[in-house]
C-alpha cells in the first residue's frame, strides 16, 4: 500500500496537522495543497492516486477545481464539506467528484471511504463485464437474469436497467441527477419522483428486509449508493 | 346571453346560492288578505319544528287577543319584549338584540311589514329580519300581498286604500321559502262577521271598501301569481346552477328616468314591473344639471324616487351633466339598456307645440332603444330638457338698464353727427353685454328696455311711444326677438362656461385632494388631512373612522376636531363598515342619526368609515354626494396604501432579522466546525492509528486537541458576550488593569494559536493603569489582533502598540495587510461584517462569524472609551489600524 499517494488540500492548518499524521499511520504518502491553483498544480505535475478537497478555498471554489481537474483526469476525488451543504455536495458529485465526508469526520470513516474510492478504480475495469456481482445478487446482463443466493428474481427492463447502473458503481455516491440521466435520458433529469418508485420496488423484491434496505442504501437528499 | 356549445352554471345563480350558505333561511307566509290565518299557519308549523326537537322561539307574535291564536303560542318559548320610549310612552317592540344574543335556530317574526318605532336600529321590521338571516338564523315571518311594494300602486287602485308599510320586493324574492296561506272571499268574510279579523284602527267605511268579494278575489289572484311566479323562479335558478340547457332570461336591461317632479316614484314602479316582466336588471337615473339646483321639494321627490328604486332591487345612479338627455343616453348605452322608462308631464295646452319635453327628445335620440313614455294627468310640473335659469341678481338688472341708457345716449351723439341708418345695431351691444356677465333674464330685461328706448327716442314721432309708419312696427318686433333670441344663446354660452368652470374648480379640488393625501404616509396623518379637506370642500364636518384590530372601528381623525360618536352614530358607521353600503342620514339603516357614513373601500375589503355632517335643512345635492363618492375612494386608496406600506417595513425588518439570524445561524456552524473537526479529526486518529503515530506526532495531536477546545471556548465567550451586550447586561467588573500586560498576553494567545506574522510590541514607558475588567479587555484585544491575524496574510508585521493620550491610554493594533475596502471601512464594528482577504467572497469562508469587532466595540464602549477603524493605516501605503481608548478617569459610580 506504500505506494498510494494521497493530496490534501485545504486552506486551514489545523486540518493537514491531523490528517497528515493519520493519513501516514494508515499507510499513505501524503501531498498538502492549500489552494485550488495549488492542488491543480500537484495534480498535474505529479499525480496523485486520490485527492481530499476541501471546497472552501481561498482562491478559487473547489468545485471548480473538480471541473478542471475532470477534464484530464479520472483520478478518485473525495469532497469534505459540511453536513448542511446538500446542494453544494450534489453539484460537486455531479461535476464528477467521487464520493463525500462530512465535516467534522471520524478519521475512521474517512478512510472507509479512500479504501472504497480506490477500489473503485481497480473495480471499473469490470465494470463491463458482463455479470457483475453486488452482496448476494449475480446479474447476468446478456441474459437480463438476476439471482440472489442462487434463486432468480424477475425484473421489469427498467429495473433491471436501474440495478445495472447501480450495481456498475459499487460504494460510490449516484446523485439522483446521475442516475436519472443514464437510466431515463437527459430529458428526465428532475423526475426524482420516478426513481424513488423503482428504488422502492427494487428493495421490495431485492432486499431481505426492504424497511432496512443493506443493498440499496439511501444518501438522504443527494442520491443513492449501491452497498459494496 | 351567448349560448355556449356546453352549458354552464350562470356565475351569479351560484353565487347567489353561495351566499345563502351560512345565512339563515327566511320563510314567508304570504296571504291575500288580513285575517286569512297567516299567523295561525305559522305557529302551527313553529309547533311542529318545536315537536321535531328544533330550537324555536317566538321573536314576535301578534295575537290580537285571538284565542285560537293565543292557545297556539302558548307552550311556544317567547322572546321577551324591548320597550321602546315614544311620544311619553313605551311601546313594546320586538328585541332584535336579544334575539340576536339568543340566537335560536328559528325565530317566529310576525308582520314582516312593520314599521318600527322611530329610535329603533332600523326603520323597518324586515330589515331586522335582514339582520337576523346575516346571523345565521332561521326566520318565518308572515306578509299581507298588498304590502309588496311593488304593487302598492296595483292594490291602492284595486281597492282605494293606500298602504303605507310596504316590504321591497327583494326582500321577498331572497325568501328561501314562500307559503302561500289560502282562504277563500267568502270563508273570510264569513270570519269577518265573526270578528275573528283583527283590523287596525281604521275607518269603518275604509274596512268596507276593502273586504268587497272582488277586492278579495282581485288580491288572491294577485297573491296566488306572485307565487305561482315565484315557483317559475326558483325553477329558473335551479336550472341556471344545475347547468341545465333551457331557455335563458332575455337580456334586457331597463333604465328609469327619475326626475323632480311628483310623478317619479310611479314610473319608478312602472318600471320594476317591466323589469319583472323581462326578468331584467334595471337601473334608477337621475341628472342633474350643474348651476341649477333644486329647491327642497324638487330634491325629497328625487331622493325618495331613488330610494324606492333602490328598495325594488334597482342600481341607482345620480349623475350630473349640463345636457340631460345626452347624459342619459350615455349611461344607457354604457350600461346597454335596451328600454328607458320617462314620465312625460302633460305640458299646458298652448305651450304644446313650442315646448319639447325629455320624453320627446329622448323618443327621438334614442336610437335602438325603446323609449316607455308614461303620461300623467296630475303631473303639474315640467321636466323640461332644459330648466329656466334662476332669476339673478339684481345688479344684473341694473347692469341692464345702465347698458340700455349708454345705448340710449350713444346712438343720440352718434345721429347727431352721422347720419346712422341703423340705431338699433347700437341696442344689441346694450343686450349682448348683460347676457355675457349676468345671464339670460337681465338681457331679456334689457331686450325690453332697448325696443322701449328705441321706440321712445329714434322712431317717430319722437319721444313717444307712438309709430307713425308700419313698418317701423314689424322693426321693432323684428329687432325685439333677434335681442331676445341673442340673450338666450349668449346667457346659455354664459352658463355653460360657467358650468365647466365648476367642473374644473372640483377637478382641481380633486387633485389637490388626491395630492395632499399622496404626501402623507401614516395612517392618522391621511385621516386627519381627510377629514380636514372634506370638510374644506363641502363645508360640512367630517369624521374617519378607521378599523383597528379585530374588526373594531375607532376615530382616527374628525374636522373640527372631534373624538366621540353617539352609540346610534357609532352603530350606524359600524353597519357601513360590515355591510360595504353607506348608511346613517338619509339612506334606509338608521336615518335619525346625523351622519351619513360611507365605507371606505379598499382592494381586500373594507378599511374604514367616512362621516360626514348632515344637516337637516341642506341636504347634500347629487353633484357633492358625487365628489364625496370620489373623495373617500380617494381617501381609502390612500389609507389602504399607507397600510401597505406599514406592512412592507414590517415585511422588510422581519426579513433582516431573519437574514441575521440566517448569518449567525451560518457563521456559528462553520466557525464551530473547523475545531470540532480537528479535535475529532486528531482524536480519531489517535484512537485508530495511536500504534502507528510516532511519539511525537502524537503529542502534537493531543496539543491540537487542546488548543481547538480554547479556540472554541473563545468563540462560546464571544458570543455569551454578544448576546450579554445586546441584552444591555454586561456587568462590567473594574479592577486596576497593566495594559502591557494585557497585550502581552494577547501576542503570546495569538502566536499559540499559530500566528506567522511579525508580532511587534510597542509600548510607551510609564503607561498607567486603567479602571478596567480585566477578562473583558483580553477578549478586546484578542479580537482585534486575532482580526489582523486573520486577514492580514501570512507575510504581514502586526505592530500592537499603547501609549498614553491625554485623558486616556490608546491601544492600536496595525498591521501591514491588504487592509480594508472603503466601502466597508465604516461597517466592520457591525455585527456579522466580515471582510474577504482579497474583497470578494470567498468561496466558504465568506460568510464567517464577524462578530469579533463588533464585540471589541460593544465592550471599549461600556468602558466609555472609543474605537476606530483606519484602511489604509496611517503612514502607511496599505493595511488596517485599529485603535481604542480607555479613559483614564471613568464615569464615578460605573
Amino acid at each position: 500500500m506504500n505506494d498510494l499517494r494521497i493530496l490534501v488540500v485545504d486552506d486551514e492548518p489545523a486540518i493537514h496537522r491531523f490528517l497528515t499524521p493519520a493519513l501516514s499511520a494508515a499507510g499513505y504518502a501524503v501531498a498538502r495543497a492549500d489552494d485550488g491553483a495549488g492542488a491543480l498544480r500537484a495534480i498535474a505535475t505529479h499525480p496523485p492516486d486520490a485527492v481530499l478537497l476541501d471546497l472552501g478555498l481561498p482562491d478559487m471554489d473547489g468545485k471548480e477545481v473538480i471541473a478542471r481537474v475532470r477534464q484530464f483526469s479520472r483520478l478518485p476525488i473525495i469532497v469534505l464539506s459540511a453536513r448542511d451543504r446538500e446542494a453544494e455536495k450534489i453539484e460537486a458529485l455531479d461535476l464528477g467528484a467521487d464520493d463525500f465526508v462530512n465535516k467534522p469526520f471520524g478519521v475512521g470513516e474517512l478512510m472507509a471511504r479512500i479504501r472504497a474510492a480506490l477500489r473503485q478504480r481497480s473495480g471499473e475495469a469490470h465494470a463491463a463485464d458482463a455479470v457483475l456481482r453486488a452482496g448476494p445478487l449475480e446479474i447476468d446482463r446478456p441474459r437480463h437474469r438476476v439471482t440472489r443466493d442462487g434463486q432468480e428474481i424477475k425484473l421489469t427492463p427498467k429495473e433491471f436497467e436501474l440495478l445495472v447502473y447501480l450495481a456498475r458503481h459499487p460504494g460510490k455516491v449516484l446523485t439522483h441527477r446521475q442516475i436519472l440521466g443514464a437510466v431515463w435520458g437527459p430529458a428526465h433529469l428532475e423526475d426524482t419522483q420516478y426513481l424513488r418508485v423503482y428504488v422502492g420496488q427494487l428493495r421490495q423484491r431485492l432486499e431481505a428486509e426492504p424497511a432496512t434496505p443493506a443493498l440499496i442504501l439511501t444518501e438522504p437528499g443527494i442520491g443513492y449508493r449501491m452497498a459494496e | 346571453m351567448a349560448q355556449e356549445d356546453k352549458p354552464r352554471a350562470s356565475p351569479d345563480a351560484l353565487l347567489a346560492k353561495a351566499e345563502r350558505e351560512g345565512r339563515g333561511r327566511l320563510r314567508v307566509f304570504l296571504g291575500a288578505a288580513p285575517g286569512v290565518g297567516k299567523t295561525y299557519a305559522m305557529l302551527q308549523a313553529a309547533r311542529a319544528a318545536l315537536a321535531d326537537g328544533t330550537d324555536v322561539v317566538v321573536g314576535i307574535v301578534e295575537t290580537h287577543g285571538r284565542r285560537e291564536t293565543e292557545t297556539m303560542v302558548e307552550g311556544l318559548p317567547v322572546l321577551p319584549r324591548r320597550s321602546i320610549p315614544y311620544r311619553g310612552r313605551l311601546v313594546p317592540e320586538f328585541d332584535l338584540d336579544g334575539a340576536l344574543a339568543r340566537r335560536p335556530k328559528l325565530l317566529l317574526v310576525d308582520e314582516y311589514a312593520h314599521s318600527n318605532v322611530p329610535g329603533s336600529r332600523h326603520p323597518k321590521r324586515w330589515q331586522d329580519v335582514e339582520d337576523l338571516l346575516g346571523a345565521g338564523i332561521d326566520v318565518w315571518t308572515t306578509l299581507n300581498i298588498q304590502h309588496l311594494e311593488s304593487l302598492n300602486e296595483v292594490v291602492q287602485r284595486i281597492t282605494g286604500v293606500r298602504v303605507r308599510e310596504t316590504v321591497p320586493d327583494t326582500a321577498v324574492q331572497e325568501a328561501d321559502e314562500v307559503v302561500m296561506v289560502d282562504l277563500p272571499p267568502d270563508e273570510l268574510l264569513k270570519r269577518l262577521g265573526e270578528g275573528k279579523v283583527y283590523v287596525q284602527d281604521t275607518a269603518a267605511r275604509a274596512i268596507e271598501r276593502f273586504f268587497k268579494p272582488t277586492n278579495l278575489t282581485a288580491l288572491r289572484e294577485l297573491a296566488l301569481r306572485r307565487v305561482a311566479a315565484r315557483v317559475d323562479c326558483d325553477l329558473l335558478e335551479h336550472m341556471q346552477g344545475g347547468a341545465i340547457d333551457g331557455p335563458w332570461a332575455a337580456g334586457e336591461r331597463i333604465l328609469v328616468c327619475v326626475g323632480p317632479d311628483a310623478s317619479a316614484q310611479k314610473v319608478v314602479r312602472e318600471a320594476k314591473r317591466l323589469a319583472d316582466l323581462a326578468d331584467a336588471p334595471w337601473f334608477a337615473v337621475t341628472v342633474e344639471r350643474p348651476g341649477t339646483p333644486l329647491d327642497m321639494a324638487a330634491r325629497q321627490n328625487v331622493d325618495a324616487a331613488l330610494r324606492l328604486a333602490e328598495s325594488l332591487g334597482a342600481e341607482t345612479r345620480a349623475l350630473v351633466g349640463s345636457d340631460i338627455v345626452d347624459e342619459l343616453l350615455r349611461i344607457a348605452r354604457f350600461e346597454n339598456v335596451t328600454q328607458i322608462v320617462v314620465a312625460r308631464a302633460r305640458p299646458a295646452r298652448l305651450s304644446r307645440p313650442f315646448v319639447r319635453t325629455l320624453a320627446d327628445a329622448l323618443v327621438r335620440e334614442a336610437s335602438g332603444i325603446a323609449v316607455h313614455v308614461l303620461t300623467f294627468a296630475e303631473a303639474d310640473e315640467t321636466v323640461a330638457r332644459h330648466r329656466l335659469p334662476p332669476a339673478g341678481r339684481v345688479d344684473g338688472y341694473v347692469a341692464a338698464a345702465m347698458a340700455v341708457a349708454i345705448a340710449t345716449l350713444l346712438g343720440e351723439e352718434l345721429t347727431k353727427h352721422v347720419a346712422l341708418p341703423n340705431v338699433s345695431m347700437i341696442f344689441l351691444l346694450a343686450v349682448l353685454i348683460p347676457a355675457l356677465f349676468f345671464g339670460v333674464w337681465p338681457a331679456v330685461f334689457a331686450s325690453v328696455l332697448s325696443a322701449l328706448a328705441y321706440n321712445f327716442f329714434f322712431i317717430d314721432p319722437v319721444y313717444t311711444f307712438t309709430i307713425a309708419r308700419p313698418h317701423e312696427v314689424l322693426a321693432l318686433l323684428v329687432f325685439l326677438v333677434i335681442a331676445v333670441l341673442i340673450s338666450a344663446v349668449a346667457g346659455r354660452a354664459r352658463e355653460q362656461a360657467r358650468a365647466s368652470a365648476q367642473r374644473v374648480r372640483a377637478g382641481r379640488r380633486l387633485y389637490e385632494f388626491t395630492r395632499k393625501l399622496s404626501a402623507l404616509a401614516d395612517t392618522s396623518d391621511i385621516a386627519e388631512g381627510a377629514a380636514s379637506e372634506i370638510h374644506a370642500i363641502l363645508s360640512r364636518a367630517a369624521v374617519v373612522l378607521v378599523a383597528v384590530r379585530a374588526g373594531e372601528l375607532a376615530i382616527a381623525a374628525a374636522w373640527p376636531p372631534e373624538d366621540r360618536l353617539d352609540t346610534a352614530s357609532l352603530s350606524a358607521a359600524r353597519w357601513a363598515f360590515e355591510r360595504g353600503e353607506p348608511a346613517g342620514a338619509r339612506t334606509g339603516t338608521l336615518p335619525s342619526v346625523p351622519w351619513l357614513f360611507l365605507p371606505l373601500k379598499a382592494r381586500q375589503g373594507p378599511i374604514g368609515v367616512i362621516g360626514l355632517e348632515a344637516l337637516p335643512n341642506a341636504p347634500l345635492d347629487p353633484e357633492s354626494r358625487v365628489l364625496l363618492d370620489t373623495l373617500a375612494d380617494q381617501t381609502a386608496s390612500a389609507l389602504e396604501r399607507a397600510a401597505l406600506a406599514g406592512e412592507m417595513a414590517d415585511v422588510r425588518s422581519a426579513a433582516e432579522a431573519e437574514r441575521v439570524r440566517n448569518i449567525l445561524l451560518a457563521s456559528i456552524s462553520h466557525d464551530f466546525r473547523t475545531p470540532l473537526s480537528s479535535i475529532l479529526g486528531a482524536a480519531s486518529s489517535l484512537i485508530e492509528y495511536g500504534g502507528r503515530i510516532d511519539p511525537e506526532q502524537s503529542r502534537d495531536l493531543l496539543a491540537q486537541i487542546r488548543e481547538e477546545a480554547d479556540h472554541l471556548d473563545g468563540m462560546v465567550r464571544n458570543l455569551l458576550s454578544m448576546t450579554r451586550l445586546e441584552a444591555g447586561a454586561l456587568d462590567l467588573r473594574r479592577d486596576w488593569v497593566d495594559i502591557g500586560e494585557v497585550v502581552n498576553q494577547a501576542v503570546a494567545a495569538a502566536r499559540r494559536r499559530g500566528a506567522i506574522q511579525h508580532l511587534v510590541v510597542s509600548l510607551e514607558d510609564d503607561l498607567p493603569l486603567v479602571r478596567a475588567d480585566q477578562i473583558l479587555l483580553n477578549q478586546v484585544l484578542a479580537n482585534v489582533v486575532g482580526n489582523a491575524v486573520r486577514y492580514a496574510g501570512p507575510a504581514a508585521t502586526i505592530t500592537v502598540a499603547a501609549r498614553r493620550a491625554g485623558d486616556s491610554v490608546e491601544v492600536s493594533v496595525t498591521d501591514t495587510g491588504p487592509g480594508v475596502p472603503p466601502a466597508l471601512i465604516d461597517h466592520v464594528f457591525e455585527k456579522f461584517v466580515r471582510a474577504a482577504s482579497d474583497g470578494t467572497d470567498r468561496a466558504d469562508g465568506g460568510e464567517g462569524a464577524g462578530l469579533g469587532l463588533a464585540i471589541a466595540k460593544g465592550i471599549v464602549e461600556a468602558h466609555g472609551g472609543t474605537i476606530s477603524a483606519q484602511s489604509p493605516a496611517p503612514g502607511q501605503a496599505q493595511g488596517l489600524r485599529v485603535a481604542f481608548t480607555l479613559p483614564l478617569q471613568p464615569d464615578a459610580g460605573a
